[in-house]
């Protein structure tokens, strides 16, 4: 199976509701696509995603596989890097799990593994 | 003040203590475990095959003593977080493909029923197995999602009887939290788990 990434900038994931954004997410991961999100999930949005992936797994799609890097720590330099309009870095994998196999990370490094 | 004259009349405290963790972490082995030690009766059923919880179990006011203090608690035995239910993957077990699908169905409802107990619950135990990555996201989400409601998570080291454990894989994880290294299935340190738990509310 082929594989297509998706990156999604910041500037458009700022746009959407977290609502909009976990319906956006589901759509690609089940037309098959893995995406990267350059501003990561909330807590909250993970937990939502994690429910409504739920209410559509079917024969044809059985989940997803998620992961995240947190943004770094809240101090004076990154404050002002997000005042200057800069970001701070972190981000969101999210892959249908019938593409993806295992996500690992360790807090600085992600690696997906495909099927 | 009201607490301390409750005290004084032995009124004791209650509160909900929620099992969480993803599938086949040792979560009704170790509800089954507490329920047995104080009530003498199990709270649900054990199985190899994962996604076997796939409601919410509980057991109601189970009355604890530990070091003189009193308490009752009810116990929700969650069924298990996970971010993919594939029925092929029931099929090795035995299973024949409705009954796996149909286990796959139930398991999807039994995991949005578990993050609806998110904020019902007054203590969190956070189920994993020792013998496993802890360090997935779906670990993350749980527990900071916890963290979030301000509900006390303790974090339950399971199945340090395996030789595969590494119950320190997990502590350096989640270096924050309260940390019990238990085996469920043995009863290994859980009168350890008891203090926390007793600490905790």
């Amino acid at each position: 199976m082929a594989v297509q990434i998706e990156f999604v900038s910041s500037k458009t994931l700022k746009q959407l509701s977290s609502e909009k954004k976990i319906a956006m997410v589901l759509e690609s991961v089940k037309k098959n696509e893995i995406l990267v999100l350059e501003e990561p999930l909330t807590l909250d949005e993970e937990r939502m995603l994690i429910r409504e992936t739920m209410k559509v797994i079917s024969k044809k799609f059985p989940g997803i596989e998620i992961s995240s890097l947190s943004p770094q720590e809240e101090d004076l330099r990154s404050q002002f890097i997000r005042f200057i309009g800069g970001r701070t870095s972190g981000l969101t994998v999210v892959g249908p799990a019938n593409l993806v196999r295992e996500m690992k990370k360790d807090p600085n490094k992600l690696r997906v593994l495909t099927k | 003040m009201l607490g301390w004259i409750f005290g004084l009349f032995g009124k004791k405290k209650q509160f909900s203590l929620g099992l969480y963790g993803p599938p086949n972490s040792g979560k009704t082995t170790l509800a089954n475990r507490i329920s047995l030690d104080w009530t003498g009766e199990p709270v649900g059923k054990v199985s190899e095959i994962p996604h076997e919880t796939r409601q919410v179990q509980k057991k109601e006011h189970i009355e604890l003593k530990v070091d003189g203090k009193r308490f009752s608690m009810n116990l929700l035995d969650m069924p298990g977080i996970a971010t993919k239910v594939d029925y092929r993957e029931f099929i090795p077990y035995g299973l024949e493909l409705k009954e796996a699908q149909q286990r796959a169905k139930e398991a999807t409802k039994g995991i949005i029923e578990a993050i609806k107990w998110l904020e019902h619950v007054d203590v969190a135990l956070v189920v994993l197995d020792s013998t496993e990555d802890p360090y997935t996201q779906v670990n993350l989400t749980i527990i900071g999602n916890l963290e979030a409601r301000k509900i006390p998570v303790i974090i339950v080291a399971n199945k340090i009887d395996s030789k595969k454990a590494k119950p320190d894989r997990i502590k350096s994880a989640f270096p924050q939290y309260k940390l019990v290294e238990v085996s469920a299935l043995k009863g290994d340190n859980i009168h350890k788990l008891y203090k926390e738990i007793a600490s905790s509310n």
